[in-house]
């Protein structure tokens, strides 16, 4: 863990202390470095259990997926931001650089933990980069507003997780992940050992987020510069679900009972989203809205609890990380360029920009699970374990993935296709960082198609 | 004011906290809190504008009331029981009665309402001193007294909690507003008093850190209000980068300082089967984090438009000391690694 | 509760609910205030009277000349407020209310 997590931190001293023309390609190469480093973690995986055991850190079959997104995300982050960061005072992209890593480091120290406080200390401390990231880096005065949503939606269903996790460290006397799913089942019969179980679970639905407690995602992620729109997407969404299926093994007499409407709920959800979706004008408040059609899946897969369903939802995280990452990308190309989110604004960008509507053909089917991709096999699983468990869920999820093949099908028609219009000719061209970012984003995906087994965690 | 006159008063401001440390004599800890009262009055009105004197009047008026509640509650202690020593107060009477003037004392809700405008009427340093070292009298007090009133001291300190943080989210002057989180903050305290008298203390050292960053950091910007925030990246722009981190350590997010007592006071309260309680008092720092959130929007994360003349005063050489500024930001910032090092050092000093 | 307990404590609380409740000079609470400490004067002169000790008589003098001492900052205050304020009048202490 530590060859991972002590050159992430030496990256903040690295950033302070380049000469300013070799910042960005210091710290991209610096993180791409630990991110290759970071595969390695996936050599371990045909053992079942954990491995780079520590005192404090391990990672396991579920875990390892995570950390290396993670690790992957900082240098396309570093990629996507050089653009709109140029005109900042050199010490303000330092800072920025910094903000990222910090990010970095306690998204690998929470997906690493095995310790369930400690993950939830390292859970809360990333609202403080992506809250800065937010709120200073963002471009409308929106963006104050979205900050103030983002962290109190997220504290007021993490606070009682808190108490609810050292209420269970006084009844277990250990919050330690490597015993805890050992541990004898609890009785759990009372009115308040109910409200226990909801407290463990909120905060990680609320970061999901579930339909209903997803207000936040869409304001943070329209308002967030690129970089925070990616991270957020690929990797703080996934800490939820990440975060459920370590607390489902706790929760176990209950969670049959008491599940129920939170699946009805998130499938409901990815359709009302969905629906949302197909009517949205800003392109990325579609793209937000997609993420929170997605991680509803995720939800019913998650609370479904059959091997099937956990195997589903890492993948589809995964594969969801990546793809809409590339989309936060492509639309932050389209941004750049023409300074507008709106889409009737920037049709028929194939004619000025070709190769980027190759990128967003790719990016789109991976949005609405074209076969091959690890995509379509997270929803497959998902949809198979949620109709083994009632029928009636075929309903739900078909009409789901209709609406999201209809409306990525509908981004892409409307942002690539048609006549350009006549305000946007004189547009810069795609630049070769571009190519790489998408090429870096969906890379991984494709190759993921041939060995599937990398990330779909315990069911080895 | 004069430079032996400042040394007297200061030497007698420490002085009656050292008697009230010492004493274990009713009376003895009375004359300690007078003598402390007496000395910081004028402290307090020594620029002579109306809102000094006001808010030493207000002061001297809350203080002296709750002195003589003190003074009154320890008599009937001594008609009823025959005893005027602190730790052996057995009959509730007094000691409800004595509980609601330290309350009264150290600004704790209900009785708080004279705190935020006295600390408006003074400027940054003695408004520093009234909310850390004025709070240590009353508070060890409250630390000797026999916990017989378990649901008094509950209820004040989740009072405090909420009055702080409601309180605050209205203001848009910042003395009120460091005010109200010193309410907030000794609501935690008093509400973790009874189970456990070290966490109380380390709470209250933790929010002195805490608290002493940000007077120093806004004296520095010299800036009283919300507006006069907005171009204090022009002044210190270091100061001005790591201020939100001061602000929501201050708000309690983890992985900051300010997380830890809030932490702690949550287990220790789990243990003694108060969930509600817990997640009531967990759910009203978010109260307080808004306004903490909205200084640091106005501090930092967003950036007024400037003449190119009004950007560089940082430039120029600052007569402040930025020493314990400095020191005190770092361990309002980085203390969280380290709290079974400052649990245990405060449970040695507990016993 | 013995007749002079009695006594004093209806003394305390009529001074602390005259300065509670009688807000509209400064001198009155301040009267009120001073009212207050002259009945725990009563309450330890007599606590030492009853106890006839050497060693605790010098506590009433001792809470004496405190109160004198703040019973003389508190009318300094009275005439620091006279001063800025124009008059000693409770309500036109409002500058710092919002």
């Amino acid at each position: 863990m530590l060859k991972i997590l002590l050159p992430t931190l030496m990256l903040i001293p690295t950033a302070w202390l380049v000469p300013g023309k070799w910042l960005w390609p210091t710290t991209l190469l610096h993180s791409l470095i630990i991110a290759l480093i970071s595969l390695t973690w996936l050599t371990n995986l045909s053992e079942v259990g954990w491995s780079s055991l520590g005192s404090y850190l391990a990672t396991d079959a579920l875990s390892t997926p995570l950390l290396v997104l993670t690790c992957w995300l900082l240098p396309l982050m570093l990629l996507a931001s050089q653009n709109h960061t140029a005109s900042e005072p050199i010490n303000r992209q330092r800072m920025y650089v910094t903000l990222l890593t910090s990010l970095q480091f306690f998204l690998i120290l929470a997906f690493g933990a095995t310790e369930v406080i400690m993950f939830y200390v390292m859970f809360e401390a990333t609202l403080i980069p992506t809250l800065i990231l937010i709120t200073r880096w963002g471009n409308q005065a929106e963006r104050l507003n979205a900050g103030t949503y983002f962290l109190f939606y997220t504290l007021a269903g993490s606070l009682p997780l808190l108490v609810a996790l050292l209420l269970l460290q006084n009844n277990a006397g250990s919050l330690s992940l490597l015993t805890l799913a050992y541990s004898p089942p609890m009785q759990l019969t009372t009115y308040g050992d109910k409200l226990w179980w909801a407290a463990c679970l909120l905060a990680f639905l609320v970061k999901m987020p579930l339909y209903g407690v997803h207000l936040w995602l869409p304001k943070a992620h329209v308002e967030a510069p690129v970089a925070g729109s990616m991270i957020l997407a690929a990797v703080l969404l996934k800490l939820g679900g990440y975060g459920m299926m370590r607390m489902l093994t706790i929760l176990e007499p209950l969670t049959k009972e008491l599940s129920y409407p939170f699946i009805i709920f998130a499938l409901w959800g990815v359709l009302m989203t969905g629906s949302i979706c197909l009517r949205q004008t800003d392109l990325k408040s579609l793209i937000a809205y997609s993420s929170v059609s997605h991680m509803g899946l995720v939800v019913g897969g998650i609370l479904i609890q059959t091997p099937w369903g956990f195997s589903g939802a890492l993948i589809l995280m995964i594969a969801h990380g990546l793809t809409s990452s590339a989309l936060f990308c492509l639309a932050n190309t389209n941004y750049e360029r023409t300074h507008s989110r709106t889409m009737v604004l920037a049709r028929g960008l194939q004619m000025v920009l070709p190769l980027m509507t190759a990128w967003w053909f790719i990016a789109s089917l991976a949005n609405l699970a074209l076969p091959p991709l690890p995509n379509l096999m997270g929803e497959l699983m998902i949809i198979v374990s949620l109709f083994n468990w009632s029928w009636w869920t075929l309903a739900l999820t078909g009409a789901g993935t209709l609406i999201t093949a209809g409306y990525s099908l509908y981004m892409f028609l409307m942002t690539q296709r048609g006549q350009l219009p006549t305000h946007i000719t004189a547009l810069e061209p795609s630049h070769s960082r571009e190519h790489l970012l998408m090429a870096l984003h969906l890379l991984p995906l494709i190759l993921l198609v041939l060995k599937p087994e990398l990330i779909w965690g315990w069911t080895a | 004011m004069s430079p032996f006159i400042l040394a007297t008063l200061l030497f007698a401001l420490g002085l009656g906290t050292m008697i009230t440390f010492a004493s274990s004599h009713w009376l003895l800890a009375w004359m300690g809190l007078e003598i402390n009262t007496l000395a910081i009055l004028p402290l307090m009105a020594q620029h002579h504008h109306p809102r000094a004197i006001e808010a030493t009047t207000k002061y001297f008026i809350a203080q002296a009331t709750a002195a003589a509640m003190l003074l009154f509650a320890s008599a009937t202690n001594a008609w009823l029981t025959g005893q005027w020593d602190i730790q052996l107060m057995t009959h509730p009477l007094p000691v409800t009665l004595i509980t609601l003037a330290l309350a009264l004392k150290m600004g704790l809700a209900p009785m708080h309402s004279w705190l935020p405008e006295v600390i408006q009427g003074v400027d940054f340093t003695t408004g520093l001193v009234l909310s850390t070292w004025q709070k240590l009298a009353p508070f060890v007090l409250l630390l000797q007294l026999q916990p017989t009133n378990s649901t008094l001291l509950l209820a004040l300190g989740t009072a405090s909690t909420l009055v702080g943080g409601w309180g605050g989210l209205n203001q848009t002057q910042l003395r009120k507003i460091l005010a109200y989180s010193s309410i907030a903050h000794l609501g935690w305290m008093t509400i973790v008093l009874q189970f456990s008298p070290s966490l109380a203390l380390l709470t209250l050292i933790v929010y002195f850190t805490m608290t002493f960053s940000a007077f120093l950091m806004f004296k520095l910007n010299n800036s009283t209000n919300l507006n006069s925030l907005a171009i204090s990246w022009t002044k210190a722009p270091v100061a001005t980068a790591l201020a939100p981190l001061v602000l929501l350590s201050l708000g309690g997010l983890p992985p900051l300082t300010g997380f830890m007592s809030k932490w702690l006071i949550l287990q220790e309260l789990t243990k003694q089967d108060l969930m509600p309680l817990a997640t009531l008092l967990a759910l009203s720092a978010l109260l307080s984090l808004y306004f903490y959130l909205r200084l640091a929007y106005s501090l930092t994360l967003t950036v007024s438009p400037n003449t190119l003349i009004g950007t560089t005063p940082w430039r120029h050489p600052t007569s402040h000391l930025t020493l314990l500024l400095s020191t005190s930001t770092v361990a309002t910032v980085f203390l969280l690694p380290i709290t079974p090092a400052i649990v245990t050092l405060f449970s040695l000093l507990g016993t | 509760m013995t007749p002079v307990h009695f006594t004093f404590s209806s003394a305390f609380m009529l001074g602390l609910t005259g300065l509670t409740f009688h807000r509209t000079h400064l001198l009155s609470a301040l009267l009120c205030l001073e009212g207050m400490m002259l009945s725990l004067f009563v309450a330890l002169s007599l606590w030492a009277l009853q106890l006839s000790s050497i060693s605790f008589s010098a506590s009433p003098l001792l809470l004496l000349a405190f109160s004198a001492c703040e019973a003389s900052a508190g009318l300094a205050l009275l005439v620091a407020t006279a001063r800025t304020h124009g008059s000693d009048r409770m309500q036109s202490l409002n500058l710092l209310q919002c």
